[in-house]
């Protein structure tokens, strides 16, 4: 497992921070990728920011109510070891088989 | 000249290195024993390499012998070939396989021409690094069995090494050599650990061209390079428990290509299996088969059989076990042979 944490992202128009409005997942809960992960309030407007990872929440770093600015952290995924971008370690695995041998006669 | 580190200087001796730590010595040595080697490529110098291979070797002999290029392989190569020209001895990097494609027309039409182009006044002491071949489920470009290709270019020589010892030495080699070398890295055997020698005791190296039998055994002969040596070694294992006892030829350089050794394992097994990861159609095994044929057609008991990949392009991730050879897949050709 490893852990990912996701910032405030810029959401636009020149806002440069949003205050918390609810959380709508806890600390211990599993979430699915663009689940609906936190309801933020701007300058502007109020907006449902959805889950960039799928995984389990591991803390969150704002309560509710907090002034959060933008690239700062608001919460902490862990989620599955993905293969790298490049490929994978192969694993030693015990060689198994199902064909098997005569041998010549002599 | 920079001097040679104190362990270079005395550690001949036999330690244990995974292959990249083979490589990454062998890339030490290479960078202390000439000054005109230069080590580039893409995230060559500060990183230290996409698979971590010249990790420190920036640190050590300066940014001006071990650096990074742009992301373009054509212009890596390109000035490789220029290095060669005014005396340097370039050790190239391309980071994959796959990436060799926009490079092809200055490996072939430039770097492996132009010492017969120049009536031998331009030699290209050159080694392209190249990590090759399947193994780690990686996207597209990044699984790539180019040996066919390049061993079919007139003026290349084309290496693969198959343990961490072999890679120290055929690198040397490759480095030390004044013809221009594709070396061949197994990616899927670059964690693999094994002894080393290194120092005074590489040394005694077999010559350029040269295979070598890695298992010996009296029914049938399985030739693989790479990371396939590593396959056909465990079908071998498997093999025993049923009573045949196959020989493991690496055949280590792809051209030359060892084709008295080929006919020497032969005359002494009688059937012969070519196991490679690349496509069937036109790929080496053809080749390894129709030199074993011209040699040792008298000994064979059963013709040559081959065991390859399939003629599709790599398959991305998952899929890639099923394309690669499987154990089955060479037993079942090994029971051909045998039954013939």
């Amino acid at each position: 497992m490893a852990e990912v944490t996701f910032t405030l992202p810029d959401l636009g128009e020149g806002l440069v921070e949003a205050s918390v409005l609810e959380w709508l997942v806890a600390p211990g809960d599993t979430v699915e990728r663009n689940a609906p992960l936190v309801e933020l309030e701007t300058a502007k407007s109020a907006v449902e920011i959805p889950s960039p990872h799928a995984g389990t929440v591991a803390r969150v770093h704002a309560e509710e109510g907090a002034v959060v600015a933008v690239g700062a952290p608001l919460v902490t995924f862990e989620v599955a070891d993905a293969p790298g971008i490049v490929g994978t370690v192969p694993r030693a695995e015990k060689p198994t088989r199902r064909v098997r041998l005569t041998p010549p006669k002599e | 000249m920079t001097e040679l580190s104190v362990d270079e200087r005395h550690a001949a001796g036999t330690v244990e290195l995974t292959m990249q730590q083979a490589v990454n010595r062998a890339l030490r040595t290479a960078l202390a024993e000439d000054p005109a080697v230069l080590l580039f490529g893409e995230d060559v110098g500060r990183l230290g390499g996409v698979f971590r291979v010249t990790d420190g070797l920036q640190a050590e002999f300066g940014a001006d012998r071990v650096f990074d290029t742009p992301l373009a392989e054509s212009a890596i190569v390109g000035m490789a070939v220029g290095l060669a020209m005014n005396g340097f001895r370039p050790v190239p990097e391309l980071q994959f396989d796959g990436f060799a494609y926009p490079a092809v027309d200055q490996i072939v039409n430039q770097m492996a021409r132009m010492h017969y182009r120049s009536r031998g006044t331009a030699p290209m002491p050159i080694t392209l690094r190249l990590p090759s071949f399947g193994g780690i489920q990686a996207p597209e470009h990044h699984g790539e069995s180019l040996e066919a290709l390049f061993a079919h270019v007139p003026g290349l020589k084309v290496v693969a090494p198959a343990d961490p010892a072999d890679a120290y030495r055929l690198l040397l080699q490759s480095v030390r050599a004044d013809d221009p070398v594709v070396f061949m890295e197994p990616k899927a055997r670059y964690w693999d650990r094994g002894p080393v020698p290194v120092g005074a005791d590489a040394s005694g190296m077999d010559p350029i061209g040269t295979s070598r039998v890695v298992r010996p055994g009296r029914h049938a002969t399985l030739v693989a390079w790479g990371a396939m040596v590593h396959r056909c070694l465990e079908v071998a294992e498997l093999a025993a428990e049923d009573g045949v006892d196959l020989e493991v030829l690496d055949l280590r350089w792809l051209k030359p290509i060892d084709a008295d050794g080929l006919a020497a394992s032969v005359a002494r097994t009688r059937r012969a299996v070519v196991v490679h990861e690349a496509p069937l159609t036109a790929g080496l095994g053809a080749e390894v088969a129709a030199l074993i044929t011209e040699r040792a057609f008298r000994d064979l008991a059963a013709p040559v059989q081959r065991v390859t990949g399939f003629d599709v392009p790599y398959p991305a991730g998952p899929l890639e076990p099923q394309y690669l050879p499987t154990i089955d897949r060479v037993l079942f050709a090994v029971q051909r042979t045998l039954e013939f």
